[in-house]
């Protein structure tokens, strides 16, 4: 079973990793002949570092745009940051000191996170706009993430499993060294759960969270007379003539 | 047409009930055979559609980042739904921003992404059928591409882009619309959209002169092209052919007057307006933005000014450096651009909007006015989309914003603003832009207007506004033409610069 | 193609019913299309559609709204030089309407 999940979690990582890079390649390689910020927009690179760093911290433009969606999307995805960072203490030995003071935090996080989720999902089901525009798929990652934060907390609070044996599991996976883990369920399915996430995310709409970095919208400059915007394609074009 | 009625206000402005397929249809107008092909499109709708729709979708895939991500990012969060003129005033569900992109998205899974090629039902994706295909043709020109919902989504995703890559699509099969693609063909063959000839705009212009003498006892010139002349000035032909719009070009001559700017247009670069951008398609709106470069050169101007026209500004502002080299800041190896660079004067913003022209005159105290001249008025301001989100005026973001009103200040007396929600960036598109202005779509444009009815109608209410500026040729013939199916005067709208033309003092009769 | 009879001639139009051969004008063609339009055909009518067919052979558009208005006014007195009495005469707008009973080509454009 150990071996099992240790060949799970590579492929899964794997695939996490591999899936995600060529994904941003693409992104990146990909021309944005036009200049087309959603105005009003910053003039300087740094005003566009800023403009981006409140879209992604904040939240910035779904404030604007629906204050429940706001408030649920940004508990959920701000705690699962802290769960996420909290879960580092399992990856390193000695346990870094910041990711030791968030502990507490974190734990408490993963009850917002829930909360979160909830929220998210009750707002696809009965606000009639969203739940026209829902695939199952949308529904589907909302449960996965839903069951991926219950059987968390279950171990947390109500059936604890043997944490130091799973950090040796997993410190020793990271050194390729494959040792036991704990054969207890809630574990194993959360687990199971993780890897499916990984492997789900480089081909869905996960994608938003590299994509966002990408928006042109969002991340070009405000400064298209004063300098001159050229894509290879579009520069093609002039020598053509 | 009698028919079509204004939709009633909503009494709170609430989100709507959904009414899915209010506006299920054929659509506006196809091209002809004659209109495509004069463009280079292909006549009708090819035999192999599906393959070729696939391929270019593809093949502007790996063009444009915005349509590839955009593709990607969508968490059908809901943020944009409730954010379209069109979806306020039709209910339709597939005129909501997120599901007018799922039109497209549904068939980009289908043959773009592994989820969508093993698992279509799960991940909503579809096959591109006849029926597909006709939807897209049905919605894709239901969007003005405003670019509202882009402000709110939390990616940025901007549906305009996704409309003009579907248009481009379309086109590219031989499925076009009419009114745009036939406009297109004009600009190409006369030199604007009107496909107004040189004799018959020099007529109009001879006609604008002996007008303002005759209301002012001064000399006004509406040159064209004259060579050596400082100022080009571009600007959409509805300008020289429509009310209210021509007022405005009188009060651009004013103040060029006051200010002693020797100016000339082009019989040429007649047109400000590219519908290019509306289409979705780079070659055309490469190829209308090189008439402009074109008639520069030839007539050896030091500045472009652009007159009052929303997608014309975004064009000019965001997209003519790019496209054309009228702006700054070129390569040193770049030839194409430094000849036309080499020749602007810097010291100016290239391309500059006429308000930047006419605001920076009156901060200059260059230009002097008779505010009373429109005490009738009680004013308000209409931001234009593509103004709003697609450009800026001044040194400072949101100076599009600030210098009309600005001006408008300066001419006038009684200013009001409509409710914050709707202006600014936060501005309803008057619904008729986007190459949507056309009668076979004017059930369309009546509804697509009806937020900014609404608060147009609480500032009449509470202020007695009588008259709302505008400085967009398209919000102007729309406004004209369904305002008074809401119970307004159609002379209620009109542009910046006709206030301007009203109040400017030009000195002493000669 | 879509068409319109009219005293048993068929003339073909473009979708919205304008003419497509302006050549194949005719009194009674205009007649039609106005009855179409619910524009009941006066003197006044005729006096500016009379205008458009002129203006159009010269210039090959139709006249801008206020080169219509000036020439309206000089013809038939100031008072009617206006777009009120235009609009008047055609509901949906001068432009337009009068130019498709004209059997001009509809102007096209952000007008």
């Amino acid at each position: 079973m150990s071996m099992l999940f240790a060949i799970l979690f590579y492929l899964a990582t794997l695939v996490f990793v591999v899936g995600l890079l060529q994904r941003i390649r693409t992104y990146a390689a990909t021309p944005a002949p036009l200049k087309i910020p959603t105005t009003p927009a910053p003039t300087t690179t740094g005003g566009v570092v800023l403009r981006m760093t409140r879209e992604v911290v904040f939240f910035e433009s779904l404030f604007k745009a629906n204050l429940w969606t706001w408030s649920m999307g940004w508990l959920f995805h701000a705690s699962l940051a802290l769960v996420t960072l909290r879960h580092l203490r399992y990856f390193t030995e000695p346990v870094w000191g910041w990711v030791a003071f968030i502990q507490p935090f974190g734990i408490y996080a993963g009850i917002t996170m829930l909360l979160g989720l909830c929220g998210l999902w009750v707002r696809r089901l009965f606000v009639e706009r969203i739940r026209y525009i829902s695939t199952p798929s949308d529904h589907l990652m909302l449960l996965l993430l839903i069951a991926i934060t219950v059987s968390g907390l279950l171990m947390q609070f109500v059936a604890h499993t043997d944490v130091v044996a799973v950090k040796g599991y997993f410190i020793g996976l990271m050194h390729l060294d494959i040792r036991v883990l704990p054969s207890d369920l809630l574990l194993m399915l959360h687990l199971m759960l993780v890897t499916t996430l990984l492997v789900v995310f480089p081909f869905s709409k996960l994608l938003h969270a590299p994509g966002v970095f990408f928006s042109p919208t969002r991340n070009q400059t405000d400064n298209p007379r004063e300098k001159r915007h050229l894509s290879a394609w579009a520069a093609k074009l002039e020598s053509e003539k | 047409m009698a028919d079509i009625t204004a939709p009633a206000y909503r009494i709170i402005p609430i989100v709507p009930a959904l009414k899915p397929d209010a506006m299920a249809g054929k659509g506006p107008f196809v091209a002809s055979d004659k209109i495509n092909e004069a463009i280079g499109f292909p006549g009708q709708l090819v035999e192999d559609w599906h393959d070729k729709a696939i391929a270019k979708m593809g093949e502007l895939l790996s063009k444009y980042r915005s349509l590839k991500v955009y593709m990607d990012a969508c968490v059908h969060c809901g943020a944009c739904s409730d954010k379209c003129h069109y979806f306020i005033g039709t209910q339709d569900p597939k005129n909501m921003p997120v599901a007018r992109q799922d039109l497209m998205r549904s068939v980009y899974r289908r043959y773009f992404t592994l989820p969508g090629k093993l698992f279509p039902k799960l991940v909503g994706a579809r096959d591109l059928t006849r029926e597909v295909l006709d939807e897209w043709y049905n919605y894709f020109n239901q969007c003005s591409e405003c670019r509202r919902c882009s402000v709110f989504c939390p990616y940025g995703i901007d549906t305009a882009e996704v409309t003009m890559a579907a248009r481009e699509i379309l086109d590219s099969i031989g499925y076009g619309q009419k009114y745009s693609n036939e406009i297109i063909g004009k600009v190409h063959k006369i030199g604007n959209n009107l496909g107004l000839p040189g004799p018959a705009l020099i007529d109009t212009l001879e006609g604008l002169e002996e007008d303002v003498k005759e209301a002012t006892g001064i000399d006004v010139r509406f040159p064209i092209d004259v060579k050596g002349a400082e100022v080009l000035l571009i600007t959409p032909s509805a300008d020289f052919f429509a009310e209210p719009h021509i007022d405005s070009l009188i009060g651009y001559a004013k103040v060029f007057h006051a200010t002693g700017t020797s100016w000339t247009l082009s019989s040429m670069a007649s047109e400000a307006g590219n519908f290019g951008m509306f289409i979705g398609n780079y070659d055309q709106l490469r190829k209308i933005a090189l008439r402009i470069r074109e008639a520069a050169l030839e007539l050896g101007v030091k500045r472009i000014v652009v007159g009052e026209c929303g997608h014309a500004w975004r064009v000019a502002y965001s997209f003519w450096n790019t496209l054309s080299g009228v702006g700054d800041g070129a390569g040193e190896v770049d030839r194409f651009a430094q000849m036309l660079q080499k020749q602007l004067d810097h010291r100016y913003k290239q391309p500059t909007h006429i308000c930047e022209f006419t605001w920076d005159a009156i901060e200059r105290n260059a230009l002097t006015f008779d505010k009373a001249k429109n005490d009738k008025h009680i004013i308000t301001f209409h931001d234009s989309c593509n103004v709003a989100r697609g450009s800026r005026m001044g040194d400072l973001p949101g100076g599009q914003f600030e210098i009309p009103r600005n001006i408008i200040k300066a001419v006038a007396s009684n200013f009001v603003e409509m409710s914050p929600e709707t202006t600014r960036e936060q501005t309803f598109c008057c619904g008729g832009g986007g190459g949507l202005l056309t009668d076979d779509l004017l059930d369309l444009r009546v509804k697509g207007a009806l937020p900014r009815m609404e608060v147009l109608q609480q500032v009449v209410d509470e202020h007695g506004v009588n008259f709302m500026a505008t400085i967009c040729a398209i919000c102007k013939a729309q406004f004209t033409k369904v305002m008074p199916i809401y119970g307004f005067d159609r002379r209620m709208v009109g542009g910046v610069h006709q206030l301007v033309s009203n109040a400017i003092i030009l000195g002493e009769e000669k | 193609m879509a068409s319109i009879e009219v005293g048993g001639k068929s003339y073909e139009t473009d979708e919205e019913g304008y003419l497509v051969n302006l050549a194949e004008w005719n009194a009674d063609v205009a007649n039609y299309i106005a009855k179409t339009e619910s524009v009941e055909m006066t003197d006044q009518h005729w006096e500016v559609i009379n205008f458009l067919r002129e203006y159009f052979d010269e210039y090959q558009i139709a006249p801008a709204v206020r080169v219509l208005t000036k020439a309206i006014g000089k013809k038939l007195g100031a008072e009617k030089g206006n777009s009120e009495y235009l609009y008047g005469l055609f509901p949906y707008g001068p432009g337009k309407q009068a130019c498709k009973i004209a059997g001009l080509p509809k102007p096209t454009g952000c007008v």
